[in-house]
């Protein structure tokens, strides 16, 4: 029974690089930096300003908010599930195109639709012209003058928003099992009261989800309202910061939009969970589709094709014809170059810290671990323009702390971090971390534990674990973390308009500045890039959901 | 326990909530294929992720092949044991074909002996010429055999089975377990299976290891697991049978509601005492010429015979296997007698 242990042999297994649970705390740190910003604030006391803005502008900001909300919430249900609901329950020609023509929306920014459709129901312009040259009633004319307004700004976000809907209500559509509706059906149900009381309740919870996106995009969007002229949270705190120079009311203006927000968040969140009934092991119910003919085919393919209609087809077809034959611009070149440098480095640096995260999850699983990865996950939901002032704020303190320090030495006092593309990238890291680490971890999550250990036996260490067997198996989820992070940031106007660095400009920027001075048609050739490039990864994505 | 291959002392193993793996003890003898058989939440696959290398020990040590794998401080990493493991989920790399699946773990081998081992062990599980397809591309029975071939290709000390054929049709599933102990026994690879299905591990073990809230109840024979279990829990896990009770008559003899019933050899039990003996449907046989009868309560079809549900007389209903043409209905007396050499006896 001698048997002598060999220590050489034997060691300490434990070896914590604490530089994964480290860079997890510090992108913690990041995202809850503006939110605490912000949020002191409150704490602060009232600004002079405040109570001259509780009288007059708050209600009207409120207002106006809501009302958006609730047309916008109308707009994207009424879009998204009647086009949902027939691509998953009906056969007919062209559905197949429709089905994914029906997400390209998703690639506008609303403020460039709000550029597109204000040039083109110009007074003078060709619709408003041909109208009134047919002899066209004042009822039919008046609203289309009137696109810029609080119902104009609802429609053009419905039209960019209503695929939230579109691709949740679809996917929950097409989840559910035949055998529900077969056994509603065996038990005496009419067709009408399946889809009542089976299929409509069921997917419920996915069109609230849905919904509720679009309205926390709706409260965050600055482009579209600033150029309507509606007076929204989100301008209410850019005027306020820059028209009144008041921080202190520009931050407690954007903790009540940040209270709101985090009331839908919550909401969705509570909707999200109830999304997974459906059991995917079942027979799936679009299989059972019924084929549609005659006149039910057309009135399915106008229904599906009218929202493409105004959401891509139209403004894209408008956009490049101005583009290729009106638009006078020059620097373009420099601007696309200075752009794509900006998205493309801010987009790999969100990436590289999204991994680090999501292998701290994986290596170290624990519970505040996972507390803290969710509440990264908040910087998604939290307006640009928040984030924007949230940044600038505490910056600008370090930026006079930094010059007070070196004026004895004779420094001239400068922008050290908020005019510069530090605080531009730092405030992309808060809001799209989150897309990243999305990603990511549905790819990293896709390769089981056993996957793992498998390697570990077959005499792979957990760093060989990691280059032989994750770098290949989730190469996709990093592309397409880059890809989706990439666009965002092209799209992303606000936080970019408030924190760029002087004379630096974007495509969104300059759209924004061009529509601002009226050069509509101008505007157009930014705005296209930004929709082709943001075409990508939707084409991107629907093709690797189609291949699943 | 010098010629053991696997040697389990006194491990004790525990998450959070709670010990999982308390103090057991196991060997496993060179070229053995050993089983954990237990239910869920009995402990055996944490168990087996300790022999692996994935789970720390509380306390004890587990030896392979004379060197010390694992103690409450020190943990020889996973890559580094000379153990394969063969996954529940099965676990192919999906990114590699079958043959670069099957080469994964042969690091530091030439070309030509890792082309040959492939070749070998492709006809070893019968997929000879489909080295070059993906795992996706083959059946579930097929993407096992080829998980088996890629955790025996680099000719480990031990090899690991967790559940390997739950995810398996049932008809696959015996099959599969057959062959497989073929393919081991053929390499002469020391295995430990951990299954909670016992016809599974009846067809894959030498001995197998009853487990029971982190213990080991019993550890031997399929045959004498069935015929000859030491605990009632084994008794009961390992095949159905019933409880009755009795008395000791003599050294051999003990008397019960069924007669007096003589053992094959001398009981540790003294005279007169209470106690409980526990029959299996073929300890008690059906026969039209015997004298005791007993009422049908229930009956079961299985094809090659019948089994039976008998109420004797004081209301103990006991399991009886009749032949398959021997049709009797319900709540008929039918006549049965015992076929015991050994009795299993438990204290009362």
């Amino acid at each position: 029974m001698a048997i002598t242990s060999n220590h050489q042999s034997v060691r300490w297994a434990f070896n914590r690089p604490n530089g994964l649970l480290l860079t997890t705390i510090i992108a913690a740190l990041c995202v809850a930096l503006p939110i605490l910003v912000v949020v002191s604030f409150v704490i602060t006391g009232v600004s002079d300003a405040w109570s001259h803005l509780f009288d007059t502008l708050l209600g009207r900001y409120a207002l106006n908010s809501l009302l958006l909300s609730i047309l916008v919430a109308i707009g994207v249900v009424m879009l998204g599930v009647p086009a949902a609901w027939i691509i998953s329950f009906y056969r007919f020609k062209g559905r197949g195109i429709l089905s994914w023509l029906l997400l390209l929306p998703m690639a506008y920014p609303a403020y460039i639709l709000a550029y597109t459709y204000t040039g083109v129901l110009d007074f003078s312009g060709p619709v408003l012209t041909f109208l009134r040259d047919a002899g066209a009633p004042d009822w039919l004319m008046s609203p289309l003058l009137n696109i810029r307004s609080l119902p104009g700004a609802a429609l053009m976000l419905s039209l960019v928003l209503y695929p939230y809907v579109y691709l949740l209500a679809r996917a929950a559509f097409m989840e559910q099992s035949a055998n529900l509706m077969e056994a509603a059906y065996t038990l005496g149900q009419g067709r009408w009261r399946v889809l009542t009381r089976i299929v409509i309740p069921m997917a419920r919870p996915a069109i609230a989800a849905g919904t509720l996106l679009a309205v926390m995009e709706t409260l965050a969007d600055f482009g579209t309202v600033q150029f309507f002229g509606v007076q929204t949270f989100t301008t209410g705190i850019v005027r306020t910061y820059y028209g009144f120079g008041d921080p202190v009311g520009a931050a407690q203006l954007s903790t009540l939009l940040l209270g709101c927000v985090f009331f839908f968040v919550v909401f969705e969140k509570a909707s999200r969970s109830k999304v997974r009934y459906y059991s995917d092991r079942l027979r799936k119910l679009n299989q059972t589709s019924v084929v549609l003919t005659g006149w039910r085919q057309t009135v399915a393919q106008i229904l599906c094709i009218l929202p493409v209609f105004f959401g891509f087809l139209l403004p894209t077809g408008i956009l490049s014809y101005w583009a290729l034959f009106f638009a006078e611009m020059q620097s373009m070149w420099s601007l696309i170059v200075s752009s794509f440098f900006l998205a493309g480095f801010a987009s790999l640096f969100i990436v590289m810290v999204a991994l680090v995260i999501c292998y701290a999850n994986r290596l170290y699983p624990s519970q505040w671990l996972n507390h803290t990865t969710t509440f990264v996950g908040l910087g998604y939901a939290l307006p640009g323009v928040v984030v924007a002032i949230g940044v600038l704020i505490p910056f600008g303190a370090v930026d006079r702390f930094i010059s007070s320090g070196l004026a004895p030495f004779g420094v001239a006092p400068s922008l050290w971090l908020s005019g510069t593309l530090v605080a531009l990238v730092f405030a992309y890291l808060v809001r799209f971390l989150t897309v990243a680490t999305g990603n990511l971890t549905s790819g990293l999550s896709r390769i089981r534990p056993s996957i793992d250990q498998s390697g570990r036996l077959l005499g792979l260490n957990q760093f060989g674990v990691i280059s032989k067997l994750h770098v290949p198996l989730i190469r996709g989820s990093v592309f397409t973390a880059i890809l989706v992070c990439f666009v965002d940031i092209l799209k992303e106007l606000p936080a970019t308009l408030i924190l760029r660095p002087f004379d630096f400009n974007t495509l969104a920027v300059k759209a924004y500045e061009l529509a601002g001075d009226e050069r509509l048609v101008d505007a157009s050739v930014p705005s296209i890039l930004i929709v082709l490039v943001g075409l990508v990864p939707v084409i991107w994505l629907n093709r690797s959901v189609t291949q699943e | 326990m010098d010629t053991a291959a696997l040697m389990i002392r006194n491990v004790n193993l525990s998450y959070q909530d709670g010990l999982i793996v308390d103090d057991v003890t196991l060997g496993l003898k060179p070229q053995e294929l050993g089983c954990l058989l237990g239910p869920s939440g009995c402990g055996k696959s944490t168990l087996l992720r300790a022999i692996a290398g994935f789970q720390e020990l509380d306390s004890g040590e587990i030896w392979l092949d004379n060197e010390l794998l694992s103690t409450e401080r020190h943990r020889i990493p996973p890559e580094e044991r000379g153990v394969g493991m063969v996954f529940q989920d099965i676990a192919l790399f999906p990114h590699l074909t079958v043959a670069d699946n099957i080469a994964f773990g042969l690091t530091g081998w030439s070309e030509t002996s890792q082309y040959k081992r492939i070749a070998e062990l492709l006809d070893l599980i019968g997929l000879t010429g489909l080295g070059q397809r993906y795992p996706h591309e083959l059946s579930g029975g097929q993407q096992q055999r080829v998980a088996l071939a890629r955790a025996m290709a680099p000719k480990p000390k031990l090899l690991l089975l967790d559940e390997p054929f739950s995810g398996l049709d049932t008809e696959l599933r015996g099959r599969l377990a057959s062959e497989v102990r073929t393919i081991l026994k053929s390499d002469g690879i020391c295995s430990l299976l951990v299954t909670h299905d016992q016809r599974e591990a009846f067809d894959f073990a030498d001995r197998i290891a009853v487990m029971h809230d982190g213990h080991i109840c019993q550890f031997d024979t399929p045959f004498n697991l069935y015929h000859e279990p030491t605990d009632p829990f084994v008794a009961h896990f390992v095949g159905p049978g019933e409880m009755i009770d009795a008395t000791i008559e003599g050294p051999r003899s003990v008397s019960s509601p069924l007669g007096l019933l003589t053992n094959d050899e001398d009981l540790e039990y003294p005279i007169n005492s209470d106690v409980q003996i526990f029959l299996r449907p073929d300890d008690l046989i059906h026969d039209d010429d015997s004298s005791y009868q007993a009422t049908l309560v229930g009956k079961h079809f299985r094809g090659a015979h019948h089994l039976y549900e008998v109420k004797l007389d004081n209301g103990v209903i006991l399991g009886c296997l009749a032949p398959s043409h021997h049709n009797h209905t319900i709540g008929e007396l039918i006549g049965v007698s015992l076929d015991i050499e050994h009795l299993v006896v438990f204290p009362k």
